[in-house]
């Protein structure tokens, strides 16, 4: 539990300085003020280093306990479901482009629902993947002329 | 002011094409709303792409006819089922559920809709009379009174995540952060794209947003996913008593203009001024041991705020392209997205698409009441969508949306990290709405920065450049005062009555 709600401002401190070392690595402006791109940059790199290091002082107040948001996204259960819709994403991320957006939405929605709805339900995850596929491939490509892979 | 302008906008409002959006707008934003977990930014959000190759007034009247029909549909959750559909429904728990165990949840909903109805038309006249005048003040801005407004406008959101100061900078300055990727449009220096030709743009900032809300929204429901809520069938009369009106209409009448003001900062939204307004209105009754357990005043006042910040939170949108709520930054975004850029000129140079808009919110909350009366029965039956079904529908929405914005699978990657992101953000009770304002300002404030900085001699002078900037300055100084203010007075109040803690 503890892991996870320092992850944030562990986070974000981590972020700060390899924002910091990209904004040192920025190429000078050609015209007018040299380091113009990185004024701006620096007064945010600044802001998020210093709040973090606040957030992670402010935490020793905190009872981290009395979150039951926290609490639930600790157990182990929750983490596997959160971690597999997860994985579901990323693969269809990856499949997206290849297999076009019919097949992939097919096997990306196809894939959760029978995994969140269960197999017992198959007819009805079976029918709102292909009706929800179908539709929406028809509604973009041909009624709103938007074109998908 | 010219009347004939206004008559156009209801013309133009009433032709068919712009009623059939309005009504599809009402009806899935009241649909949207019911769903608990989806609120109007998530509705909006998800349902961009739809917008696509849309008449940019037929748009904006699908965006807010879904914003405000979210809100009449976060009620009904929450009075059936206890659960809110989004924080703005939150106080219509407190006698909202009360009244359905009473076996009232027909006449709870019916006079919560009337109660929205009124608040949204008090809010409309308020936008008509407040909304040229500021948008008139606004064309005096240039570069350094627009840096002050956004500096307020930001520190205006993160002193109202009240208690979670830090955390509302920190989520603030990496919305900024967010927004600094891409080409730096006065050098022409690529910034942090990691050399990915898709990030040359910078972030569409409405990946981030379908990301934060509605992936982020859907993986924070996996942990309740077996656990849905069924509403009872049997909701009663759907019609209130004379009695229940004659209770109702003075804290409806009181509430309007206490969210339509609110609803104007940045940030208030229709959370607080909810539950400001049933504060209030407790505060005042005679009958303080009802509330709570049923009374139709607590039920309306909040309802009437709610809808009336609404509209109020419309004003600093449109006037100066400030949203006010995590709802009107996304439609921010996507009106940027279809031509249309809010501010001081699009009163001057688009009045019928204000006036358009003005209208169609009227005529969307007579709808929206018809609706919320007449298919009450078939509303109740939304709430039985199983939310396995449910979430997985929204994901491949969310991933589509987030395709037609850029035709790169490269956003899918960003909509998964601001989903996660999104759910710790939640999990760990980080605000959202400081990150999501300035991500979607910071571009603006900070090429007016650069040139104000030129313009003045210096950052510092910025603050002195005008009467406005000095003005701005004492406001964002007072806001961020205002936490602190009333932790003092919390204080005080209990040193004062150390018996009543």
């Amino acid at each position: 539990m503890y892991i996870i709600r320092l992850s944030l401002p562990v986070l974000f401190i981590v972020v700060s300085l390899i924002y910091a070392v990209m904004i040192f690595q920025l190429q000078p402006a050609m015209l007018g003020e040299p380091n113009a791109p990185r004024y701006f940059p620096l007064i945010i790199c600044s802001g998020i280093l210093i709040f973090s290091i606040v957030d992670l002082i402010n935490m020793r107040k905190e009872n981290v306990r009395q979150n039951e948001d926290l609490e639930m996204l600790s157990r182990k259960s929750t983490l596997k479901i959160v971690g597999i819709v997860l994985g579901f994403c990323l693969i269809y991320t990856l499949i997206f482009e290849h297999l076009g957006f019919l097949i992939s939405t097919i096997l990306f929605l196809g894939a959760l629902l029978f995994y969140l709805n269960g197999v017992k339900h198959w007819i009805l995850n079976l029918s709102v993947t292909i009706i929800t596929a179908f539709t929406t491939w028809y509604t973009f490509s041909f009624l709103l002329e938007i074109s998908l892979p | 002011m010219d009347f004939s302008i206004i008559i156009d906008g209801l013309f133009t409002a009433l032709q068919p094409i712009n009623l059939m959006w309005l009504v599809i707008g009402a009806i899935l934003g009241t649909i949207v709303g019911i769903l608990p977990g989806l609120g109007p930014a998530t509705g909006i959000a998800v349902l961009i792409p739809l917008t696509f190759g849309m008449e940019p007034i037929s748009a904006l009247i699908l965006m807010a006819a879904i914003y405000y029909g979210a809100l009449f549909g976060g009620s009904r959750s929450s009075i059936l089922i206890n659960t809110p559909g989004d924080g703005s429904s939150i106080a219509a728990t407190f006698d909202g559920y009360p009244m359905t165990k009473k076996g009232q949840a027909g006449q709870a909903m019916s006079i919560a809709a009337i109660a929205s109805l009124i608040g949204g038309v008090m809010a409309i006249f308020g936008f008509i009379f407040l909304a040229i005048p500021l948008a008139q003040f606004a064309l005096n801005f240039g570069p350094a009174e627009y840096v002050m407004l956004f500096i307020f406008a930001l520190s205006a959101v993160v002193a109202l995540s009240m208690g979670n100061i830090a955390k509302g900078f920190l989520t603030m300055f990496l919305g900024l952060g967010i927004s600094t990727i891409g080409v730096d449009l006065q050098s022409g220096v690529h910034r942090f794209t990691l050399d990915v030709p898709h990030l040359t743009d910078g972030i569409d900032f409405i990946v981030i947003i379908i990301g934060i809300y509605a992936l982020g929204e859907v993986l924070y429901n996996m942990f309740n996913i077996n656990k849905a809520k069924k509403p009872d069938q049997n909701i009663g009369s759907k019609w209130f008593t004379k009695e229940q009106w004659k209770k109702s209409l003075a804290p409806i009448l009181r509430s309007g203009p206490i969210g339509f003001f609110l609803g104007i900062l940045p940030g208030s939204g229709g959370t607080i001024s909810s539950l400001l307004a049933y504060s209030t209105q407790k505060q005042i009754a005679k009958n303080k041991e009802e509330y709570g357990k049923g009374a139709v005043e607590g039920l309306v006042a909040p309802e009437s705020a709610n809808s009336s910040a609404a509209v109020g939170s419309m004003i600093p949108m449109l006037t100066m392209a400030i949203p006010g709520s995590g709802a009107t930054a996304v439609m921010l975004g996507a009106l940027i997205m279809i031509g249309i850029q809010p501010g001081p000129l699009l009163f001057e140079n688009s009045p019928d698409l204000v006036w358009t808009l003005i209208n169609s919110m009227f005529i969307g909350n007579i709808i929206l009441v018809v609706i919320n009366i007449a298919m009450v029965g078939m509303l109740v039956k939304v709430l039985h969508t199983p939310p396995k079904v449910l979430y997985p529908l929204v994901l491949v929405l969310s991933f589509l949306g987030a395709y037609t914005l850029g035709y790169s699978t490269v956003d899918f990657y960003i909509l998964i990290l601001a989903g996660v992101l999104g759910l710790l953000l939640r999990v760990l009770n980080y605000p959202v709405v400081p990150l999501i304002l300035a991500l979607i300002v910071g571009n603006d404030m900070e090429q007016n920065f650069m040139r104000a900085t030129v313009i003045y001699d210096g950052p510092v002078s910025i603050l002195f450049a005008s009467p406005i900037t000095i003005g701005l300055a004492v406001l964002t100084i007072l806001s961020l005062s205002y936490p602190l203010i009333i932790k003092l007075l919390g204080r005080r109040k209990k040193k004062d009555h150390p018996m009543t803690m």
